[in-house]
């Protein structure tokens, strides 16, 4: 495996526990998925395996080699995308892809190459000669994902890569993510954003309070959720219950929307209420379906103040299990 | 080409493009404190002999250098700090010490007009000679090597970037007034004088003045005591940007 970490503590100031016995491996060729809500101490772990934080305990290797005292393999071998934005406000987007390329080894003719293909690939041509700060947040953060995946190491590492993205190129952008895998590196992938993960990844570990809460594919991680569907419900406008019956578990409630788990054996019973608040002028509409990574995480992760929701802001908790 | 070097180049293109829109203004800003310093010093002193103003000139170089590194380079670097930069920067496979050296580099060349300048218009407002020796060369680069490490240490060695400006702002304060650069080290208290015994600062103007005049200063100590001075902030500069939190 390429990379593996197990046990992984880090302490800091003494009693601030980021991450608590993390442990994981990632194959050749695989886009795995670290998910947590924010504070979860996703950013701690890659921070710990490209060098920047000493861990308190544990192990990380790249290719068997311990990177933990060898920080400058991890950082030959590793290409990163930071969470913050790179640097680059002097540098066109073409001069920033392309100095990274060559910084990381690449030779003159195969990084312009490889420059020009990510940039047409991610379509972001109209502002590859723009200086970097005239860039709107999105297209910057593009850019640094085209830095990390110019001349990528064998392990990608990818902090929130599609944040700011519009849809359009968030597609294209999971396209690419694919296609380094394809080419043989560990894809990485930090993301709070549970939906886009499911599509993206193949396996991923769900983190929460610096502990590993669950590990395996996005099906592995719903099988708990075999004998569930899940039910959404759209308020009419202005319209809203304080109180949703027992049958509906761990809901979450934006502003007009509530999303929770039903089990299939009270599917009829959830429908008729459903369709009672639809009659009374309660509901607007309603959906049934499978249930998505989404609610295996909120299971997981125990809390409802985490999920991105789809249309409107999370304004109250229902139900946490 | 060894990695190295390579690397180098790289990173020195990289600062020079980051740089490119703040870099012509930086440096007519050094040029305007230069000349401003040349000729405010008839300001302070009205009855000025052309010997006191070689002497005060020649101080000039270091009181520059000193503003850049230790003044304005923390400040630059603690919002880059403050940007996450260093996160970005430091995880490239490149050793951080030739970031360093790319970048102290765009730092010279920010000094160094400002510098001739302050001594060629000096001169010739204050009318006398320099005496330029090929020492000259190396001591000025000292001075400004050190001077820029120095300000690395302040940079990266405060526990938040807030704390190296307010650091930097006590230093305006200690190099304009309380340094023997203005004026001879002969008018400071004695308690100050030891102080200054130790610091860099009146060994800096020293080099400068024994390698640009014929003025008559212990240039081998200085050449010491700013080379030790030097190693300090080498070392120091290594290891703060190499420790992981």
């Amino acid at each position: 495996m390429l990379l593996k970490i197990n046990d992984l503590v880090k302490v800091f100031n003494k009693n601030i526990l980021a991450n608590d016995g993390i442990s994981l491996h990632i194959e050749k060729g695989e886009v795995f998925g670290l998910l947590g809500p924010n504070g979860a101490g996703k950013t701690t772990m890659v921070n710990q395996i490209i060098g920047l934080t000493m861990p308190t305990s544990g192990s990380i290797n790249i290719n068997g080699i311990d990177v933990v005292s060898n920080p400058d393999y991890a950082r030959q071998n590793c290409s990163f995308q930071s969470q913050t934005q790179v640097p680059i406000a002097g540098l066109t987007a073409i001069q920033a892809i392309e100095l990274v390329g060559l910084i990381r080894g690449g030779n003159n003719i195969e990084v312009q190459k490889r420059t020009k293909q990510l940039i047409d690939n991610l379509e972001i041509g109209e502002w590859a000669n723009k200086m970097g700060a005239t860039l709107s947040g999105g297209v910057r953060r593009i850019v640094a994902f085209c830095m990390a995946a110019v001349f990528p190491g064998s392990v990608v590492i990818l902090d929130e890569p599609t944040n700011d993205i519009d849809p359009v190129r968030r597609r294209l952008l999971w396209n690419q993510v694919r296609s380094l895998a394809d080419m043989g590196s560990a894809v990485l992938l930090v993301t709070h954003n549970v939906l886009e993960a499911e599509r993206a990844v193949d396996r991923l570990t769900i983190i929460d309070q610096g502990k590993v809460v669950g590990t395996g594919t996005a099906a592995d991680l719903k099988g708990q959720d075999e004998d569930h569907m899940r039910l959404e419900l759209v308020f009419e406008p202005g319209m809203q219950f304080s109180e949703h019956p027992d049958l509906l578990e761990h809901a979450v409630t934006s502003r007009r929307r509530v999303i929770g788990r039903i089990a299939e054996k009270k599917v009829v019973e959830a429908l008729e209420w459903a369709q009672s608040l639809k009659e009374k002028g309660v509901v607007e509409e309603f959906f049934l379906g499978p249930t998505t990574l989404e609610d295996a995480y909120v299971r997981m992760v125990g809390r409802t103040d985490v999920v991105e929701i789809t249309e409107g802001d999370i304004v109250n908790e229902q139900s946490t299990s | 080409m060894s990695r190295a070097l390579r690397s180098y180049l790289l990173l020195l293109k990289w600062q020079a493009l980051s740089q490119k829109p703040i870099l012509p203004l930086s440096m007519a800003v050094q040029i305007m404190i230069a000349i401003g310093f040349v000729i405010g010093l008839s300001f302070f002193y009205p009855e000025l002999s052309s010997t006191i103003a070689k002497y005060l000139i020649t101080g000039a170089p270091t009181i520059i250098i000193l503003m850049i590194g230790l003044v304005l380079l923390p400040q630059i670097v603690g919002m880059a700090r403050k940007e996450g930069t260093f996160d970005y920067m430091w995880s490239l496979p490149i050793p951080r010490m030739i970031y360093i050296a790319a970048d102290a580099t765009i730092w010279v060349l920010v000094a160094l007009p400002g510098v001739i300048i302050s001594l060629a218009i000096g001169a010739a407002y204050h009318g006398f000679s320099l005496d330029i020796s090929l020492l000259s060369i190396p001591g000025l680069l000292l001075i400004t090597i050190s001077g820029v490490l120095l300000g690395y240490t302040i940079a990266h060695g405060a526990p938040k970037p807030e704390i190296a400006h307010l650091i930097t702002q006590v230093l305006v304060f200690v190099i304009m007034i309380f340094s023997p650069v203005m004026y001879p080290v002969e008018q400071l208290p004695n308690w100050l004088v030891q102080i200054h015994n130790v610091l860099p600062i009146k060994y800096m103007a020293d080099l400068s003045r024994g390698t640009l005049t014929d003025l008559d200063v212990n240039l081998g100590l200085a050449f010491i005591v700013v080379g030790a001075w030097c190693a300090v902030g080498f070392v120091a500069t290594y290891f703060l940007i190499k420790r992981r939190r």
